[in-house]
């Protein structure tokens, strides 16, 4: 092999390098050079490390530095980032050729239509119609899930499940605890199993193919100056459209965020106003047969979603992040990539959630036969009964503080049995979609914010999803809407 | 550091049963003791592409920058050797904006790979190439692939690889990883390039 490329900054900027190199004598796993720039441009995390290996020395190193700075009128890392861009170009002029043919094509053509608000927003309402809706609304939510339930579950599986375990089994408590009305497997794995996996299976086969197109980068041009009012970027845009998924891949998700107070409104947005996809799936399903309640709840989440962002933007300190992304060529999705993708997603998130459903299960039957579940219901029937709603619904949200799609669920079962009005649907489904997480994305907060900011933020949802709740029933009454 | 295998089945319970099963990565095979080829570069350059071709595992691949935030570790079989193959989160520079970017740094600094495989994407070398020389810098075994070839050369992009590979004095291999091209040649050099090293 030739010899590396070895090339030369300007005077200035080398003297400073070898008088740095002089100054360190520690071990490093870089190299000197490479860590003399590093310090040039004052790199934080660098300066730190240096600092803590070569003690006294440092002040010499700093001098070094600041009296580079002064030599120039813009940031050494510009003037060091200028030189390397010259040589590359000096490099890439001799290596590569560029014969300008078809610059036009279609995907260029298609890409300008996603970004320009005038056709990207009815580009952006298509997707979410046909993505969303139909495909994961009335189709996974719809049909597959009227499918498992009622052909599957309801017709073969409870019935015969809790034929043997009746039969068999001679203990009450032991046979609630796998069968009946809150059993493993009756309760636990048929949640899991027929309300939320074709659910969240349908969306994420649509995410990725929309994932895989390059729709996402566009996407956040789109919204840019919409989520600069919320203290966000564009940017934000994947952490919060993957959140539809599961808020708790999102949360992690928000680590691309550049700044702190980014990640933190991202984080307390995603736990508050993104539903996951197994909750908007069982939402929409219950709602669909109310267009108007629908509505209701769409236009509810957006404001709480803008209102919330935008005061956290006020009150948080900071700037106004800047918004720099690439975004890639579109491209035609290849099948094989979005079924792996599809598949891996829902086992992440199966594997995931059967270990909760069955912990649930078996804390609801803990809770019952002990009575300490009644308890706690009735403390929770006040506040239900305040927000307009009926008892019932105290069972619904007490699963919801477990798993909100736990919760969601449980309120697709009394929407069947018929018990709650629109209205009280709406004012249901509103506040426990406001709800606090789920318990793994409680702890995802815990482990990506710091445990403080985390309890803050759900005992900050847990009120504000009350009087959220509060107010739309209230407002509901006096404009007569869904009366 | 703890291996994920290594825990007791109780706290792989208790993580489950709380969904902080942190164990950091989408995929994290049992690597211990194996020699670490690293792939690293900007974001949506196809790094988890290859990633998944070297090890045959499958971590989260999209068209979007941002797509991986964990490091991964899996075991990849190249020559007659089994390594470490390290997925890494994009970073544009070796001087970090991001989190992300900072995790792929910090793992540069502390693990010491055989290899560091800087994956680039060839329609914006010129944007790109100023992390290579970064790395050649730092005393770096960089190897430098120019992957999604395709688009490049449908952009009317030619590439004088050789030509490249002398003027930087690193090994340089092009690829087209999502069709699975270049890749028996892109093995045959890092073996090459890790056992001469």
């Amino acid at each position: 092999m030739s010899q590396q490329l070895n090339f030369k900054y300007d005077e200035i900027i080398e003297k400073s390098i070898s008088d740095i190199i002089d100054n360190l004598k520690g071990e490093y796993v870089l190299s000197k050079r490479a860590m003399a720039l590093l310090l040039l441009q004052e790199d934080e995390d660098i300066i730190e490390k240096v600092k803590e290996t070569e003690r006294n020395n440092y002040d010499k190193i700093s001098e070094i530095i600041s009296r580079t700075k002064e030599k120039y009128d813009k940031p050494l890392s510009y003037v060091i980032a200028l030189s390397r861009q010259k040589v590359i170009e000096d490099i890439t002029n001799k290596v590569v050729t560029k014969d300008e043919k078809n610059k036009n094509n279609i995907s260029n053509f298609l890409s300008k239509l996603t970004m320009n608000p005038i056709t990207g927003i009815p580009i952006l309402l298509l997707v979410i119609y046909f993505g969303l809706y139909k495909f994961v609304g009335e189709f996974g939510a719809g049909t597959v899930v009227d499918f498992l339930e009622t052909r599957i579950f309801e017709a073969y599986v409870n019935p015969w499940v809790n034929g043997i375990v009746n039969s068999v089994i001679p203990w009450k408590w032991l046979q609630d605890l796998i069968a009946n009305d809150y059993g493993i497997i009756t309760l636990g794995i048929r949640y899991a199993a027929a309300i939320v996996l074709p659910i969240v299976g349908t969306f994420f086969f649509a995410f990725s193919i929309i994932e895989d197109s390059g729709y996402l980068p566009r996407l956040a041009m789109l919204v840019d100056r919409v989520f600069k009012k919320i203290g966000l970027n564009g940017r934000a845009v994947i952490p919060m459209t993957l959140g539809f998924g599961c808020d708790t891949m999102a949360t992690m998700v928000s680590r691309t965020l550049e700044t702190k107070r980014e990640r933190i409104i991202a984080t307390l947005l995603l736990a508050l106003a993104i539903p996951c996809s197994a909750q908007l799936g069982v939402i929409l399903a219950l709602l669909s047969g109310e267009p108007k309640a629908l509505l209701v709840w769409i236009i509810f989440m957006v404001f709480v979603f803008l209102f919330i962002g935008y005061l956290t933007s006020k009150i948080m300190p900071g700037e106004g992040p800047s918004f720099y992304m690439e975004v890639p060529p579109l491209r035609l999705p290849k099948l094989t990539n979005i079924l792996t993708k599809t598949y891996t997603r829902m086992q992440w998130y199966f594997v995931e959630i059967v270990p909760l459903f069955i912990f649930a299960s078996v804390l609801i039957w803990f809770g019952n036969i002990t009575g300490l579940f009644d308890v706690l219901i009735n403390m929770l029937k006040p506040a239900v009964n305040m927000i307009g709603l009926p008892d019932d619904v105290a069972t619904v949200f007490l699963f919801g503080f477990f798993r909100r799609d736990y919760g969601a669920a449980g309120l697709y079962d009394l929407q069947q049995a018929g018990i709650l009005s629109p209205r009280q649907l709406v004012v249901a489904a509103a506040t426990l979609t406001l709800f606090v997480p789920c318990v793994a994305q409680f702890a995802m907060m815990i482990k990506e914010r710091g445990a403080k900011t985390a309890v803050l933020m759900g005992i900050f949802i847990l009120i504000f999803s009350f009087i959220a709740g509060f107010v739309l029933n209230w407002m509901l009454g006096i404009f007569g809407v869904l009366a | 550091m703890e291996y994920c295998q290594d825990r007791p089945w109780y706290k792989k319970l208790i993580a489950t049963l709380l969904g902080i099963n942190n164990c950091d990565g989408e995929v994290n095979q049992n690597t211990q003791g194996l020699e670490k080829i690293a792939l690293v570069g900007s974001p949506n350059v196809g790094k988890s592409v290859l990633f998944n071709i070297l090890t045959g595992a499958y971590v989260t691949v999209s068209n979007y920058p941002g797509t991986t935030v964990e490091v991964s570790r899996g075991r990849g079989k190249i020559g007659n050797k089994e390594y470490e193959i390290i997925d890494t989160p994009g970073m544009y520079s070796l001087m970090c904006i991001t989190e992300e970017e900072k995790v792929t740094r910090e793992l540069l600094l502390r693990e010491s790979p055989k290899a560091v495989i800087h994956v680039i994407d060839a329609k914006n070398i010129q944007r790109m190439l100023p992390l290579t020389i970064q790395l050649i810098e730092s005393g770096l075994p960089v190897i430098l692939v120019l992957n999604i070839m395709d688009e490049a050369e449908r952009m009317g992009l030619k590439i004088n690889v050789a030509k490249l590979e002398k003027d930087l004095g690193i090994p340089v291999i092009p690829t087209i990883a999502a069709l699975n091209k270049g890749i028996d040649t892109l093995k045959e050099r890092i073996g090459r390039y890790v056992t001469a090293a």
